[in-house]
């Protein structure tokens, strides 16, 4: 199919597709075929070359608004593209909007946005169910094809779990690889932005396209760091058979039967295809979702601080905080601006960092945090980059016994422990309850590694009833750095899923 | 300048030139008026951290406490030195520690490639992550870490290898990300000291000398400047938010007033001295906060008894007074705070540990806020923000290459026989003009030295020549004038060569004040030009000639001869030398022939 039929079909179903709210801001239909007729001229300059690519409307884009889904931001345009905007472009990719997520990243369902909740249905057309957050109107636009592929950001799983819901590939890269400039931070430490596409090799391509240092983001990647993982990973030749690790903490009682099934027929085909199946134990992974909860809080009360209606976003009408009123600056403005998701993160993150609570949740957190990280490191053959060397050696570490004989390539377990909800179930559910639908996804955020959800058909049809969109989130985790291997073994499974159906 | 101080001390020229501060007031200058031709320093004025008094202005604050004197004065003459003799002083002891913040002198903002400005047009110098827009992030700018670790070196603090940035949390328009940018985990500075000395104003109780810890120094963001529009109208400018700051703390060890004005004021000088800041506390450029309580003495506090900071325990319950911008305003504000406690305690009272307030020219601190208002600041490392790194190499550069400090320079000019000037010439030197004055004179006796260098006898003159002749005599010139101290009027190598001129006399000293005072007015040709043209060379008059011209003064004078032999009065002299170089020839007749010669007619041998 040529490019510009490509892209007036995305431009088509966008329109057909409107009901389900995957974008909040849209490109003008002109200037996409534009675009589009630019690129046929033009083809093959660049990687990218005429792809619809969506961007999540955290990502700031001058052409475009950008809204995080806030009603504080209901209006703002950035005067800026963010580094990974200007990278797509760079490469000929055309940005065919903003698409809809939880406000400013927090939520697992796209329910949370001040543009109303992402939809997404199952194949009779009937049952609306969860795309999964924050990124969800990214996910539903690319399973829906409103675009080729579209950015996303995870911070504790918010491109892996839309991509397990919605039955698309969604890959969230080392944290520190891609750029993070002009990214609205929700949880600086954690947030990483993302990729969503139909299938591995897209994926990997966009990626590569986006995957540079870049010196406005203080905490990308710097060269010398990148120089050194290279020479790491050329030391540590992965050949086949891999040895893939099955995470034993993850196979919990809540998990549901057709996920489970799916997880063990997806082991089934790697231990076909000769790969070593070995369990591995992570200790700290059930303190992981606890710890993460207060992390993340934490981060986003203070990186939401600066919505206060001074310099740009929306105000509410009069004064807004005084002496004489006895009312609290800008209270009313945060008050009106922010959804009640926000701002129970907001209250959550400002308790756990006061001074009387800071040591018991915050500090234990961080803790918890270094530790799921150590977990990793003692699980995987490939050794962290980012730790000293003397450090390194200092950790007691099975491999001084074994010689790594226990110690795995990948992690392959499921990114999500239920298929995705009816929006109308979500009603029911307290705010803890969708919070548990991060489990598997928080540990590699906090460590910082790369992970990719990638949809196997499932195992049990019957089983699914009527949540099923046909297909469950297989997620492969590697150690820092190893984004190469983890799309390898996506596209693996992807191939080998094939055959299950 | 600086770079030129170098040059008169072997052993630090040896290592390298200094760099030198008016250069880098030219570089900077230059560089941020590329959008406006000329800076001029304003007065501003620090927002250190929450919200307190309103801006005022530095010429109204001086009137303030002028009128505030004279009222004090007036009304209660007595009041002012009672107070050192306050019996309830006797019992009660005062403990101070001081915070102040400073304005580094950088080119940057802290965390954007921002210029740094203070009297550009309101928010031209603002990056996106100085006013928090979404999806900004921080770039640290190292440079502004060297007069950071300038100051840290100059008080001797322990620079840390290892530091890091936290955000400190509270809500203010001035304050765009909501949130501060400080060092409160791990600050890059640590257990420095300073030691003010009884010519440094301490109190006299604190004897010849008194070392005051400092617990650490921090760096940390800058406001923006609110602009009050009354009723209800505020103004921002964000040229000045992220302007990197430092904030020293130094430990409880002040117990007198005037010592913690003195140490304020000493601070200010090093911090001066070695360039970290851009300004004083008479332009805005310092603030101080001050942490005050009492305890009574004599008594013992039990093991666990009593508040404690940093080591220093058996403390009485502090009170913080917060956003003092002039010594004065820290003296007296610590004077009515610790009457203040005083007077609750002996009232069978308990201190409360509140942020008080001072307002210029008051005599009572004011409640702000007590502890239930105060301000839960989540102090949160910064996730965007690494370590910050500091080599050896780097702190090893800067202590060789920091300019001496100014007790060090009033050392060396007294002690040192190349100045041999006296403690009170020296001060005023080193006080000067922001060492402007200073750096002209090394400069004249570079000069001087280097002319003279096969002539011991000048070489021992020199310093104190140049001295004289520096401070007093051009010094008269510009402040007769009413002129602001320029070291282009007379340049250096001018006054040299007057000076030099004299020493070799070639010229009288009556001809060499002519000189200066030509130059002074705008003479533009050389001193050897001037010299020529106006054929004041000094053409010595013979033995005879000067015989002659003494007797006929001395025939004219018999009652001051008569005064001089019977009545013993040397001292008329040199009145009579006086008139002997006025009525002679110009530029003829030396003053000390003359002496030799009226005293040989006298029959009065020298005095030496």
């Amino acid at each position: 199919m040529s490019l510009l039929r490509e892209a007036q079909k995305c431009i088509a179903n966008q329109a057909a597709r409107k009901n389900l709210n995957a974008f909040i801001n849209l490109a003008k239909k002109p200037a996409l075929l534009r675009q589009a007729e630019d690129a046929k001229i033009s083809s093959g300059r660049g990687a990218l070359t005429g792809k619809l690519i969506a961007v999540k409307d955290n990502i700031c884009t001058s052409d475009l608004p950008t809204t995080a889904a806030s009603g504080i931001l209901k209006s703002f345009t950035s005067p800026y593209d963010a580094t990974v905007v200007q990278k797509v472009r760079e490469v000929g990719g055309i940005v065919a909007g903003k698409t809809n997520l939880d406000e400013f990243g927090m939520g697992s369902h796209s329910t949370h946005s001040f543009f109303g909740a992402v939809k997404h249905v199952t194949d009779d057309g009937i049952t609306a169910l969860s795309a999964g957050g924050s990124s969800g109107g990214s996910a539903v636009a690319v399973a829906t094809e409103q675009c080729w592929a579209a950015l996303g950001t995870d911070t504790g799983g918010s491109v892996r779990l839309p991509a397990a819901y919605t039955g698309v590939v969604g890959f969230k890269p080392s944290y520190g690889l891609l750029s993070r400039w002009g990214v609205i931070a929700y949880a600086n430490s954690l947030d990483t932005v993302g990729i969503l596409a139909r299938d591995t090799q897209s994926a990997r391509k966009l990626f590569t396209a986006l995957n540079a240092h870049d010196p406005q983001d203080p905490t990308s990647l710097r060269p010398s760091t990148r120089a050194r993982l290279s020479s790491v990973l050329v030391r540590t030749p992965r050949k086949h058979p891999l040895r893939i690790g099955i995470p034993i903490e993850y196979n919990i009682t809540e998990l549901h039967p057709t996920v489970h099934a799916t997880w063990i027929a997806t082991l089934r085909l790697l231990a076909q295809h000769g790969h070593t199946l070995k369990p591995v134990y992570l200790p700290t992974t059930q303190h992981a979702l606890s710890a993460y909860y207060i992390l993340a809080p934490a981060e986003a009360s203070s990186n939401l601080a600066k919505y206060d209606g001074v310099r740009y976003g929306s105000r509410v009408p009069g004064p807004d905080g005084s002496p004489s009123t006895n009312s609290v600056l800008f209270a009313a403005t945060r008050g009106a601006g922010f959804g009640p998701e926000v701002k129970r993160r907001i209250l959550l993150g400002t308790y756990t960092l006061s001074a009387e609570a800071i040591d018991n949740y915050f500090i234990q957190a961080q803790k918890v945090r270094r530790l799921v990280q150590a977990d990793f490191d003692n699980t995987f053959r490939l050794p962290n980059v980012l730790l000293d060397p003397i450090l390194d050696k200092a950790t007691p570490t099975e491999s001084d016994n074994d010689g790594g004989e226990n110690r795995v390539d990948v992690l392959v377990c499921p990114t999500a422990p239920t298929l995705p909800p009816t929006l109308a179930s979500l009603q029911l559910q307290s705010p803890v309850d969708a919070y548990m639908n991060d489990v598997f996804t928080v540990p590699a955020s906090l460590a910082g590694l790369p992970a990719v959800s990638v949809p196997v058909w499932m195992k049990d049809q019957a089983s699914g009833g009527a949540g099923s969109v046909g297909t469950v989130g297989i997620q492969v985790i590697a150690q820092f750095g190893d984004d190469e291997l983890v799309l390898d073994v996506a596209r693996m499974i992807e191939e080998a899923g094939r055959q299950i159906l | 300048m600086f770079a030129c101080l170098s040059t008169s001390f072997p052993a630090l020229l040896s290592r390298r030139a200094f760099v030198c501060r008016t250069c880098l007031r030219h570089i900077r200058r230059q560089q941020l008026s590329a959008n406006s031709s000329i800076i001029h320093l304003q007065s501003r004025l620090l927002q250190t951290s929450t919200p307190a008094e309103d801006a005022v202005s530095f010429r109204k604050q001086l009137k303030d406490e002028a009128k505030m004197k004279r009222l004090e004065r007036g009304s209660n003459p007595s009041k002012k030195k009672s107070k050192g003799r306050d019996p309830r002083l006797e019992k009660w002891e005062l403990t101070v520690g001081i915070e102040i913040h400073a304005e580094l002198n950088t080119a940057r903002k802290l965390f954007s490639s921002a210029a740094t400005s203070s009297s550009e047009a309101p928010n031209t110098h603002v990056a996106l992550f100085d006013v928090a827009f979404p999806g900004s992030q921080p770039h640290f700018q190292r440079e502004t870490l060297i007069p950071a670790l300038r100051a840290a070196i100059a008080l001797h603090c322990e620079i840390q290898s290892r530091s890091t940035f936290d955000r400190k949390h509270y809500f203010y328009q001035d304050q765009p990300a909501g949130y501060q940018i400080t060092q409160y985990y791990e600050p890059f500075a640590k257990d420095g000291r300073i030691t003010l000395y009884d010519h440094d104003g301490i109190a006299p109780e604190d004897g010849k000398s008194i070392t005051i810890g400092i617990k650490q120094i921090q760096l940390e963001q800058d406001t923006a400047k609110t602009i009050q529009q009354p009723p209800s109208t505020h103004l921002l400018d964000f040229n000045r938010v992220s302007h990197p700051l430092i904030e020293i703390i130094t430990l409880p060890h002040i117990h007198h007033p005037s010592t913690a004005a003195a140490c304020v004021r000493k601070i200010q000088a090093i911090l001066k001295t070695v360039n970290a800041v851009t300004a004083g506390m008479e332009m805005g450029g310092l603030r101080a906060d001050v942490n005050v309580s009492v305890r009574e003495r004599y008594r013992n506090v039990e093991a666990g008894h009593g508040n404690s900071y940093y080591g220093v325990t058996g403390l009485g319950q502090r009170t913080e007074i917060k956003n003092l911008s002039s010594f004065k305003a820290v003296e007296d504000a610590i004077i009515a705070e610790r009457d203040r406690q005083i007077d609750v305690l002996e009232a069978g009272g308990v201190i409360e540990g509140e942020t008080r307030g001072w307002t210029l020219g008051s005599t009572e601190t004011k409640r702000l806020r007590g502890k239930e208002g105060e301000i839960d600041y989540r102090y949160m490392p910064d996730p965007d923000l690494g370590p910050v790194i500091i080599g050896q190499d780097v702190i090893r550069y800067l202590r060789e290459s920091l300019p001496l400090l100014p007790e060090r320079i009033e050392d060396m000019l007294v002690n040192s026989p190349e100045y041999g000037l006296t403690l009170k010439d020296s001060k005023t030197l080193a006080a000067l003009d922001d060492g402007d004055r200073l750096d002209y004179y090394l400069d004249v006796v570079r000069i001087l030295r280097k002319e003279c260098k096969d002539d011991s006898k000048s070489l021992e003159r020199v310093g104190r020549m140049a001295g004289n002749w520096v401070l007093h005599e051009l010094g008269g010139h510009f402040s007769t004038a009413e002129q602001e101290w320029s070291e282009s009027t007379v340049s250096s190598i001018q006054l040299a060569s007057i000076i030099l001129h004299l020493l070799r006399r070639q010229v009288t000293g009556r001809t060499a004040k002519i000189l200066l005072s030509t130059i002074f007015h705008g003479d533009n040709r050389s001193v050897e030009q001037i010299i020529a043209d106006e054929n004041m060379t000094l053409r010595p008059m013979s033995r005879d000639e000067y015989l002659a011209f003494a007797k006929e003064l001395l025939e004219e004078n018999p009652d001051m001869v008569n005064a001089i032999q019977q009545k013993r009065q040397h001292g008329k002299i040199m009145y009579l030398v006086g008139q002997m170089v006025r009525r002679g020839d110009e530029g003829r007749v030396e003053a000390g022939t003359a002496e030799l010669v009226l005293r040989e007619l006298l029959e009065i041998p020298s005095e030496t």
